[in-house]
């Protein structure tokens, strides 16, 4: 009797697996980068409503971030400033500028300027400024070299691993309280941003929740 | 190796513990329920219009829909909106509080506003004021739910159409130009009441601009009864109420002052503490209560005596008459010697009034006679003599001047419009065509009067029969002022501009009198001006004081003792009347206030719609009450059937007036008496309010406004299916609550051990690691059981801080309720004449939680400081969680309820999607709102715990002082818990009470055998029998119930099977 199957089939199982495990490695390893934040969030750069230039503001200017985000401090927000904090200085300076139409139209009738969002960080996150810039983090931790920026981009992935990354070893990120906001900062030559962290770890009782009730309630 | 736990039976020859008659007889249904999770055809979807086919199908289509765009790939733009312009003081993420408070018909409430972002979230108690010292009860909780209800959408209307403010600013001129053609003869007001000192001056500003104007005051529930005895008896201008700050024996006939009596608060704190014990030798009060339906004083009480509430005059006619024998009193020997020699209520056993009457008098000078305001006035009357035999006057029993005064009667409002004296008529709040007295027929005569006009914050039933409506403002959202119960001066302050447009009831007084809408709280501060009698920065800052603190700090009591004067006394004691025989064709009717709905204000309420009622443990509903005895007599029944209590209707005959309603089986009931609770049935009021209960002010009247004999019932025929929380998540009879007499607990303060299982538990070997408890902080709570009163404040306090959800009749009635914390009555005894307690049972937060082991996607974990932490986000609504919790504390959403209407929960995807706006905004912030598929829990209040710690540390920045004080954080529950029976805190802090509580000898946590090591544990409940008492109960405990079988021999944690 002749056999029912060619002798090809033989390895026809062998090579359905390997085509299968191919196709199942690509899958996995395409949703690892693609359906990340790390590229599905880093480098969001969205056209805002105001030319605002941070990088103008903050190195030419000399503005420290809290003129403006005033409530970082105090707050789980750090607040978007209300346009009377832009026309403080710009019934001054540059009160005709065409760049500026919006913020005095805003101030004209007291419609706010909407500002598209950047970072967001899910309802079921918790997430609270207050914590951080009081305990040694500084701002470009998370949101990068804004300093630098001339429009804003989202510079981190802000993932839950990357969060969880920091809360583990917070050595790495802590700086003396009255560097918070100089993101150009760098630990003094003759230190290591480690030796620095682990310092005021131990000095300040520096211990970041990594529990899950640390973020989600 | 399969180790099958034995749980202990209940004590074989001591008291078993029941929570439904049900349960009691072990019928068949009740045994097949109890080992179901969830009734019968709760997963299955039985009463649906769309069948799982159907639904598939629907689905299937809007999958393929759904893929065909791919459009939810991309993350939508969204918008930061500042401010353009920065409120002062206001942080954006950080919570303020504000002084206010809820007007009350008997005192406001002291309360503070939590705002957030500019809108109130939640209620507490003022801290500061002595009235409320940071406590509050369920309808100052849920009072923030009717400020976002969108049933208060409403527009000025005019006969039934929308108009225009100008109109109503027409009509205002024609009511004063009218008034004053006729100096007010024809002009009448009909109000509810506030105890506002400002609404008072604009009132006598109105009577003397129309001297001849109505201004009548009417609320169903006050009728005023002790008012006139203290008129009676101090003179007018008076009133009493009890002071518990000293009272060591008390006896309440017919009177809730624990629950549905108003002003309850500083009652309940004082009562609690004198209750509370924590070593052998403390002093506990003793409390006798002599009533006809069960009501949690009843539940709190160590000598209950069943007694119809027309019999309470004859019952302290004979008590009177024994403390007349043991303590000589000239007020109270002239009050028995006018009063008619009524027989002893049948039944009652004499020897209870006796050694009840020597008790009292044993304690005189910190005892206290307390009845119900029901109760007429001859008895008021009374029992004021009786309490200046006790010399309670001035010590237990305070006397004060009264908070508000005296006005005309609904009745003679009534007859003057029957007259056809009233040409327009002004109902400010209220709801009189729904409440008042059926005899009245307040809706006809409504419509004889040719300009009506109401003002309510809510449209009801009368402002569909008034040619006007008005929308008004809820109390935070307009200014105000107040007194309270103690008649300390409060100020109301608005946390939120008007959502609806509202005019508040001053405002709108004003306009009458012809003034200018005043501007902001101008016309307070006029009021305030006048009682300071202070000016110029002085008047300033005591104003920003006032406001800031929300009252004014009262002066010194004046030095004036009242005493009972023995002739107005004896005037009214002559008038008592004994009560008619009751028999099952003629049986008593007593109206009680419902204590979720209060007199129906609120009804469109969903968190007290789906409040169980504390005793009869019912939501959505109101029933008629009667005792076990008397439905058998009656051939009335309650069944138990798929799980769901079906109830008899009846129709209910009164006088010529018949109402139908369903029945509940009430164990403790008093027979041939039946209660009725008042403030349901009025389906206008919204959505929430259409379909529940019966309307009892049908068959109420002005001659026997609360207690009518002559009641007739009659079978209808048909059921009604009530939505009953008492019988879901059995956790059969297993010493869950621990009990002693008081002479027990002082020779054995560790008695908790020795009962159930706890003595014989063998070393235990745990299967399962567990969690490593290392965490700065050790969270844990305890629940005094001596203290708690069941009053169910903390369950509505859980939903407003929790974002609980609501989910209908519907779903309660298959086990679905959300609450986080529920509160389990036992009744312990015989049916008829049972005792009762209450436990409150959260989240256990046990060490070995054995939700955490068999949860798939580990959403549910231990955290370092012993929470048992859920992640909503990682849950995938497998309730194995729930299935393997011993405590039936985990809860599931099983739809969508924060987004579809609950009367279209079985639509599934075609059901509209959506919250209103209003209701998104009293959400509090820091808890996540939960969606369909995800299992939730009580969670300590995670939110608070998390929020404490940072502001520790953010107050630390580079010090390494992070520690949170003693003290600083209070759970949800506990806040509200007006009988401070919870106890939260760090276990690791000796400074905090919890530790010291955990370590008492008669702590106890549930279920110890299982060894999951809960944080929550109760301190076992004490009594203060009276040995002297007939039939008292000496001993509590019950005695060794398993005999013989000790140790391991009883298999329990015994290895069985082998594999």
């Amino acid at each position: 009797m002749a056999n029912i199957f060619p002798r090809w089939t033989n390895w026809l199982p062998i090579k359905l697996l390997v085509c299968a495990a191919v196709v199942a490695a690509s899958i996995v390893s395409g949703m690892a980068y693609y359906f990340t934040p790390k590229y599905t969030r880093v480098g969001y750069q969205p056209t805002q409503p105001v030319e605002f230039d941070h990088s103008l503001h903050v190195n030419q200017l000399g503005m420290d971030c809290r003129y403006c985000h005033s409530q970082v401090e105090k707050s789980a927000h750090s607040n978007i400033p209300a346009t009377q904090t832009c026309m403080n200085c710009h019934t001054q300076i540059k009160a005709q500028s065409p760049k500026l139409e919006p913020v005095r139209q805003s101030w004209k009738s007291g419609q706010p300027v909407p500002w598209v969002r950047i970072h967001k960080a899910p309802d079921y996150v918790y997430f609270n400024h207050s914590i951080h810039v009081n305990r040694g983090i500084s701002c470009v931790a998370c949101h990068g070299h804004v300093n630098h920026m001339q429009v804003v981009w989202h510079d981190k992935p802000h993932s839950m691993g990357w969060c969880l990354e920091c809360h583990r070893a917070p050595a790495n990120h802590l700086r003396p309280l009255d560097q918070i906001t100089n993101l150009d900062w760098e630990p003094p030559t003759g230190t290591s941003q480690r030796d620095l962290g682990e310092k005021f770890v131990r000095e300040w009782n520096i211990n970041p929740p990594v529990s899950c009730s640390g973020c989600h309630r | 190796m399969k180790r099958i736990l034995h749980h202990p039976s209940g004590p074989a020859n001591g008291r078993t513990y029941w929570r439904s008659l049900g349960e009691y007889a072990r019928t068949p249904d009740f045994e097949e329920w109890l080992h179901r999770e969830f009734p019968a055809g709760a997963a299955e979807w039985e009463q649906d219009p769309l069948s799982r086919r159907n639904f598939l199908r629907l689905m299937g289509a809007s999958l393929a829909l759904a893929g065909l765009g791919l459009g939810g790939c991309r993350r939508p733009e969204a918008h930061l909106v500042p401010f353009t312009q920065s409120p002062e003081w206001l942080i954006s993420g950080k919570t303020m509080s504000f002084a206010t408070a809820q007007p009350r018909r008997r005192g406001a409430v002291p309360l503070l506003a939590t705002t957030f972002d500019g809108r109130p979230i939640k209620m507490e108690g003022n801290p500061l004021h002595p009235f409320s010292a940071g406590k509050s009860d369920n309808h100052a909780q849920a009072s923030i739910l009717d400020l976002y209800d969108p049933a208060r959408r409403h527009h000025l209307a005019f006969q039934g159409k929308r108009a225009e403010a100008a109109q109503l600013d027409a009509e205002v001129q024609r009511l004063r130009s009218e008034a004053t053609a006729s100096a007010g003869a024809t002009l009448a007001i009909l109000a509810d009441e506030t105890c506002s000192p400002t609404r008072e001056r604009l009132r006598t500003e109105l009577l003397r601009q129309f001297p001849q104007a109505t201004w009548a005051v009417y609320e169903p529930l006050s009728p005023g009864y002790d008012t006139e005895a203290a008129t009676a008896a101090f003179g007018p201008g008076t009133q009493f109420r009890a002071n518990l700050t000293n009272a060591s024996t008390i006896l309440a006939a017919d009177c809730d002052f624990l629950g549905s009596e108003d002003g309850d608060l500083a009652d309940t704190r004082n009562f609690a503490a004198a209750r509370r014990v924590r070593k052998p030798g403390d002093k506990i009060s003793r409390l006798y209560v002599a009533e006809p339906r069960f009501s949690i004083t009843g539940s709190m009480a160590d000598h209950r005596l069943r007694l119809r509430a027309g019999e309470v005059g004859a019952f302290l006619l004979e008590l009177g008459r024994q403390i007349r024998g043991l303590r000589a009193n000239a007020e109270l020997n002239a009050a028995l010697a006018a009063a008619p020699d009524l027989p002893l209520p049948h039944g009652v056993n004499p020897a209870w009034i006796r050694e009840c009457a020597a008790d009292l008098v044993a304690s005189a000078g910190r005892s206290v006679v307390l009845v119900g305001r029901r109760q007429s006035s001859p008895i008021q009357a009374l029992s004021l003599a009786i309490n200046s035999a006790l010399g309670a006057i001035g010590n237990t029993l305070a006397v004060q001047p009264a908070i508000s005064a005296r006005s005309t009667s609904i009745e003679d409002l009534a007859s003057r419009m029957k007259a056809g004296a009233v040409k327009s008529l002004v109902i400010l709040g209220g709801d009189p065509v729904y409440n008042a007295p059926a005899d009245l027929s307040f809706a006809s005569l409504l419509s004889t009067v040719p300009s009506s006009l109401h003002l309510a914050a809510q449209p009801n039933a009368t402002s569909a029969k008034t040619s006007w409506f008005v929308p008004g403002t809820h109390y935070l959202e307009s200014w105000g002022d107040a007194l309270a119960a103690d008649g300390s001066y409060l100020s109301i302050q608005p946390t939120i501009q008007p959502l609806w447009a509202g005019e508040s009831q001053l405002e709108f007084l004003c306009r009458l009198a012809g003034h200018a809408k005043p501007i902001g709280p101008a016309l307070i501060r006029e009021t305030f001006a006048a009682r300071t009698n202070q000016i110029g920065p002085a008047l300033e800052q005591a104003w920003s004081d006032f406001v800031r603190e929300g009252f004014l700090p009262s002066p010194p009591r004046s030095a004036a003792t009242y005493t009972v004067n023995a002739a107005g006394v004896a005037a009214l004691t002559a008038k008592i009347a004994g009560s008619s025989e009751t028999s099952a064709t003629s049986l008593e009717a007593a109206f009680v206030s419902s204590p979720a709905m209060d007199d129906g204000r609120y009804l469109n309420n969903g968190w007290l719609q789906e409040w169980p009622d504390p005793m009869t443990k019912l939501t959505w509903d109101n029933a008629i009450l009667l005792s076990p005895g008397t439905a058998k007599a009656l051939g009335l029944r309650n069944e138990i059937i798929k799980g769901i209590l079906v109830a008899d209707v009846v129709r209910a005959t009164l006088a010529g007036q018949t109402v139908e309603a369903p029945i509940l089986v009430a164990p403790g009931h008093v027979d041939f008496a039946v209660s009725l609770p008042l403030g349901y049935g009025q389906d206008e009021l919204g959505p929430v309010a259409k379909g529940s209960g019966f309307n009892a002010y049908r068959i109420r009247r002005t001659d026997a406004d609360y207690i009518a004999p002559g009641l007739k019932l009659e079978k209808t025929g048909r059921t009604r299916q009530l939505a009953v929380t008492q019988e879901h998540q059995v956790m059969e009879g297993r010493d869950l609550v621990r009990e002693a007499a008081v002479d027990e607990f002082n020779q054995d303060p560790g008695w908790v051990k020795k009962v159930g299982m706890d003595g014989h538990i063998p070393p235990n070997q745990s299967f399962y690691k567990s969690p490593k408890l290392d965490g700065e902080y050790q969270w844990a709570m305890v629940v005094d059981l001596s203290t708690c009163t069941g009053c169910n404040a903390c369950v509505t306090a859980c939903t407003a801080e929790n974002n609980i959800p609501i989910v209908g009749k519907d779903q309660v009635m298959k086990g679905r309720e959300m609450h986080w914390i529920r509160v389990d009555r036992y009744y312990t005894g015989e049916p008829e004449e049972p005792e009762a307690v209450s436990q409150p049972v959260a989240c256990m937060q046990c060490e070995n939680a054995p939700c955490e082991t068999v949860c798939p996607v580990n959403a549910t974990v231990h955290n370092e400081e012993g929470l048992n932490v859920m992640a909503y986000n990682r849950c995938i609504g497998t309730r194995y969680c729930a299935n393997n919790c011993p405590y039936k504390v985990r809860r599931f959403n099983f739809f969508d309820y924060n987004q579809r209407a609950l009367d279209k929960l079985y639509w599934g995807p075609i059901a509209p999607k959506g919250t209103e706006e209003t209701v998104k905004l009293q959400k509090n912030p820091n808890v996540t709102v939960r969606m369909r598929g995800v299992m939730e829990k009580c969670t300590f209040c995670v939110q608070r715990i998390e929020e404490a710690k940072i502001r520790a540390r953010v107050k630390a920045r580079d010090s390494a002082d992070i520690r949170i004080p003693a003290g600083s954080i209070q759970t949800a529950c506990q806040q509200a818990c007006p009988a401070d029976a919870i106890v939260f805190g760090d276990l690791k802090n000796d400074k905090e009470k919890v530790g010291q509580l955990r370590n008492l000898p008669q702590n106890y946590s549930l279920l110890e055998y299982l060894n999951v090591r809960p944080r929550l544990t109760y301190l076992g409940r004490v009594r203060n029998p009276n040995p002297a008492m007939p039939g008292a109960r000496t001993s509590y405990i019950p005695s060794h119930g398993h005999g013989e079988s000790h140790g391991s021999e009883n298999g329990h944690g015994k290895p069985e099977g082998g594999h």
